[in-house]
């Protein structure tokens, strides 16, 4: 096969596009297989077609994070399929009706006359409770909406109390490892929980095109538990949830590395045994 | 609050696998624009869109240990679910012949009218992604990036040699990569 003119047909765009039929789509992901030349290029186009999503990228409502969430959470426990049962069907006699004497109806018609001038009085004053409703309404959400700011706030701290009272909680101080260099890095770690928080104290912002990584080292091994954003440095002191569950290890460690962190440590910053 | 740490493809995984609030949080926080952006070109809808992208992201976490990283990134992964979702409920929605005619006729029309490279850029979807990007090539991908047109459709829709889709398809991505290149 001649692998530059097929690259050139555009057939593997056609692929990334999703434009192939199944039976064109199995030749292409067979011609993959076997001519690593091909899924080079491959992803290389995946790659422009990412990158053309995060420009196109449209924020979706805020609200949608907690409703997703809920969603995932929702389908966990098997869907409780048991047939709604059907209401029996009510079954109303009827008797034909009999004649009343006329101060009966007279009596029906007075209460009628009652009725609707009750009725409008009635909606007089429930159209005003409305108006009066709407603005109590907004007003409640104002403070609904300051309550769970509070709430935010409370929480934090809370969690910042509850990780110094807890005992489970391990503080790993971590110490420049550049003889003349000041430098410390913060992390409290919980190995029951797997939770982990990282603070950086006093490191100096990372040259342009540089970022600094986190590291757990695991029998001796350093895994990444990702590249620390450049705002954390900036805020000396802030506290962060580390996402990655982390059970065990012997030591953190920060190292300096290209933007984008690298696969192992090259220039370790800090370090801390635990 | 943007994220702190973040996480490349292999360790993305590992913490999907975990999944836990933070792990989701993480990943929405990420990803949802992006995999939004895709699915608003698909379904002009907002309502239809926000549904499928609930989908998606259940999809995503449920299907997490199916992802193979020998076929590929997990970012394309995961837009690729987002336009199969977007595309099939297009479909089930009856709106896809409709919207081909549509598409296809809006999209001729428009190349005929001559109308501003910006316009144009804006009605199909590529609106950043390069103004120069010349109109053929704009309307053929997005005929089959979102509206999911196999080549044959595109060729008959825009009246073409099946041979014309492909080059043009060639050209589109090597303007784009390109341009994201510099």
């Amino acid at each position: 096969m001649n692998i530059k003119e097929y690259i050139e047909s555009g057939i593997l765009e056609a692929y990334v596009l999703g434009a192939l039929t199944e039976q064109e789509r199995a030749q292409v992901d067979a011609d993959i297989a076997l001519y690593p030349e091909l899924a080079d290029e491959v992803e290389a186009i995946e790659m422009t077609m990412q990158l053309h999503a995060n420009e196109t990228s449209v924020t979706p409502p805020a609200f949608m994070q907690e409703k997703i969430w809920n969603a995932i959470q929702a389908q966990k426990p098997a869907t409780n399929n048991a047939t709604e049962q059907k209401p029996a069907a009510k079954v109303v006699e009827f008797t034909p009706p009999v004649a009343r004497p006329a101060w009966q109806r007279a009596a029906v018609w007075a209460a009628v006359l009652v009725s609707v001038i009750t009725n409008f009085v009635l909606l007089s004053q429930r159209n005003q409770i409305r108006t009066q409703n709407t603005e109590l309404a907004s007003r409640l959400e104002k403070l609904e909406s300051k309550d769970s700011q509070m709430l935010a706030k409370v929480e934090s701290y809370d969690k910042g109390m509850n990780m110094i009272a807890d005992t489970g909680m391990k503080t790993i101080v971590m110490r420049s490892a550049k003889p003349g260099h000041e430098m410390t890095g913060m992390v409290f770690w919980s190995k029951a929980k797997g939770e982990t928080y990282l603070a950086i104290h006093n490191m100096p912002m990372p040259e342009k095109g540089k970022q600094y990584q986190l590291w757990v080292i695991q029998d001796g091994k350093p895994v990444s538990m990702g590249v620390i954003d450049n705002n954390l440095v900036a805020n000396a002191g802030t506290m962060f949830k580390v996402p990655m569950n982390i059970t065990g290890g012997q030591a953190f460690a920060i190292s300096l590395e290209k933007e984008g962190g690298n696969p192992t440590p090259t220039e370790v910053m800090v370090v801390g045994a635990i | 609050m943007s994220p702190v740490l973040t996480y490349n493809e292999e360790e993305l995984v590992a913490l999907l696998k975990q999944q836990s609030r933070d792990a989701f949080n993480y990943l929405y926080t990420n990803y949802s624009g992006g995999l939004y952006g895709v699915i608003r070109k698909v379904i002009a809808d907002e309502q239809t869109a926000q549904d499928v992208l609930q989908e998606v992201f259940v999809k995503i976490w449920n299907n997490i240990d199916q992802y193979n990283p020998g076929k590929g990134r997990i970012y394309t992964w995961m837009i690729n679910i987002a336009r199969n979702a977007a595309i099939d409920k297009l479909r089930s929605k009856g709106e896809i012949m409709k919207g081909k005619i549509h598409t296809a006729e809006d999209a001729v029309y428009n190349v005929q009218k001559g109308m501003k490279t910006e316009q144009m850029t804006d009605a199909i979807g590529l609106k950043d992604a390069v103004a120069e990007l010349k109109q053929d090539y704009q309307v053929i991908v997005n005929l089959a990036y979102y509206k999911g047109f196999t080549m044959d459709e595109i060729a008959k829709t825009l009246d073409i040699p099946l041979g014309t889709v492909k080059t043009r398809m060639r050209a589109a991505l090597q303007t784009l990569r390109q341009h994201y290149n510099n």
